[in-house]
């Protein structure tokens, strides 16, 4: 790699000063994503600033009422196996527990995971259907993000250059609220993804409620589809279901990549997701 | 830029005097000589550069010396004991886990970080366990078993 400072601020004050020095400045979290930026000359930094030693920057927080705060720093592995996300957000644990290998995950950070951007990152899907928000923090103060409003297509975030996520605040949800996350992609890394997606509903009065559904690989970006949820309130019924999958493919807008044409990708997230619905509706069967 | 550095590596502390860019791969092997790290693809799929860092799992080549700074580090060379090979070694030499060699080490280390959490792992948590690592013979079915049979040997 090139040559860079590497600097590890222990408070955010430190921070300041490197972030304002008119340097080319990245932040790094686990840096699985931005060493390889790095060895491609896609990013030349002068200084990579580790957010691994800030404050507040590994809690894992847990309340009943108020929800999770995690760090942006906690790394995905945790998500993977922590008892509070197993417990109280099942398809956040799920998603983790899919992706990438334990190598990846034991380094990759929330803060960077979502800092990625990437069409196809599959951690975004159940942060969407889970309403996270971004908290950040730059020279200039601080400020929330909701995940649904970070990306901008094809890479870009709502994030300034010298702006660190510090955390993401998910609401806490009833225990009656189900989510299943599928993908499907050649190899097990999700490099080289097809399609993948995020569902959840939650199990109220007999009757399921609140559907989301969060879709990766099909768009310029991982995003919900508000038009298809709409559909599958309450009891759907199977041509409920059938709308509500027809919403999805007019809403989307898949690539042809190398290794599955757009049509492919369409025909696999259809198939991933009328999989998913149905796991859903027969998980409040058998409740 | 510079920096001195402490790593302890296999139960040893070494200091040493690392560049910002260099990966913990770059140090273990060129200024270390632990050369049984070795170093595949660079882009953290192949899991041929695998060590253990503070006890987890982690591809050397994504990891800057630097950011392992006082952490304790595990490498294939440090398996073995006074008492002779770890029973993961003898398991791959005895059911043919290593083809070429080139990918073992990193196997060796992922299987480590599996036992260590789990004594009787099912074949299904011992492909999971692997699949931060490739082997480009192809000798997965045999990988399988030689940590299977080392698992069941330790008690
Ligand atoms: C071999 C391999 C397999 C993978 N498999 C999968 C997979 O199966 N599914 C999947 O979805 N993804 C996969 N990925 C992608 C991986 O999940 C992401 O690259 C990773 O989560 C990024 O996290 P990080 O902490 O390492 O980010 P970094 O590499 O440290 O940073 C990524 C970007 O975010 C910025 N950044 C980092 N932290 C912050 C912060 N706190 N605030 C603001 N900006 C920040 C960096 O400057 C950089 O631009 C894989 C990657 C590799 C290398």
């Amino acid at each position: 790699m090139k040559a860079f400072d590497y600097i590890r601020p222990k408070s955010l004050e430190e921070a300041v000063g490197h972030l304002t020095q008119g340097k080319r400045v990245n932040i790094l979290g686990g840096g699985v994503t931005l060493f390889l930026q790095i060895q491609n000359n896609e990013l030349t930094p002068d200084v990579i600033l580790d957010v691994k030693a800030l404050p507040g920057f590994h809690d894992i927080r847990y309340h009943h009422h108020h929800g999770l705060k995690l760090g942006a720093a906690v790394n995905l592995q945790h998500l993977a196996t922590g008892l509070e996300i197993r417990r109280h957000y099942p398809l956040l644990n799920q998603t983790a527990q899919e992706l990438a290998s334990p190598q990846i995950r034991n380094r990759a950070t929330i803060g960077g995971t979502l800092a990625w951007a990437s069409p196809v990152s599959e951690l975004v899907a159940p942060m969407l259907c889970y309403d996270a928000v971004c908290h950040t923090w730059s020279p200039r103060g601080t400020r929330t993000i909701p995940v649904s409003e970070l990306y901008l297509g094809d890479f870009k975030t709502a994030l300034e250059p010298d702006e660190l996520i510090t955390h993401i605040h998910l609401p806490s949800f009833p225990a009656r609220t189900y989510g299943v996350y599928q993908r499907q992609t050649i190899r097990h890394d999700g490099r080289r993804m097809i399609a993948g997606a995020a569902t959840l509903a939650i199990h109220k009065h007999h009757t399921l409620t609140n559907w989301r559904i969060a879709v990766l690989g099909v768009d310029d970006r991982p995003k919900r589809v508000p038009e298809a949820e709409a559909l599958l309130e309450g009891a759907p019924a199977e041509a409920d279901i059938a709308r509500a999958l027809e919403a999805v493919q007019e809403n989307i807008h898949p690539q042809d990549v190398v290794y599955a044409r757009s049509d492919y990708r369409r025909a696999v997230l259809n198939a991933l997701l009328q999989r998913s619905i149905h796991d859903i509706i027969s998980n409040l069967q058998d409740s | 830029m510079k920096h001195e550095i402490q790593l302890i590596v296999n139960g040893e502390t070494r200091s040493l005097t690392v560049e910002s860019q260099q990966t913990l791969l770059e140090a273990l092997r060129e200024d270390l000589g632990l050369t049984g790290v070795k170093h595949g693809c660079s882009t953290g799929e192949c899991g041929a550069c695998s060590v253990l860092l503070n006890g987890e799992v982690v591809n050397s080549c994504m990891v800057l010396a630097v950011e392992a700074a006082d952490a304790e580090i595990l490498t294939a060379e440090g398996l073995a004991t006074d008492e002779g090979l770890h029973p993961l070694q003898k398991s791959f030499i005895d059911h043919h886990g290593v083809q070429c060699g080139y990918c073992a080490s990193g196997m060796l280390i992922s299987a480590k970080a599996l036992l260590n959490r789990t004594s009787r792992p099912h074949e299904e948590e011992i492909r999971e366990a692997l699949v931060g690592n490739l082997c480009r013979c192809g000798a997965y079915a045999d990988i399988i078993k030689s940590i299977q049979v080392a698992s069941r040997a330790r008690r």
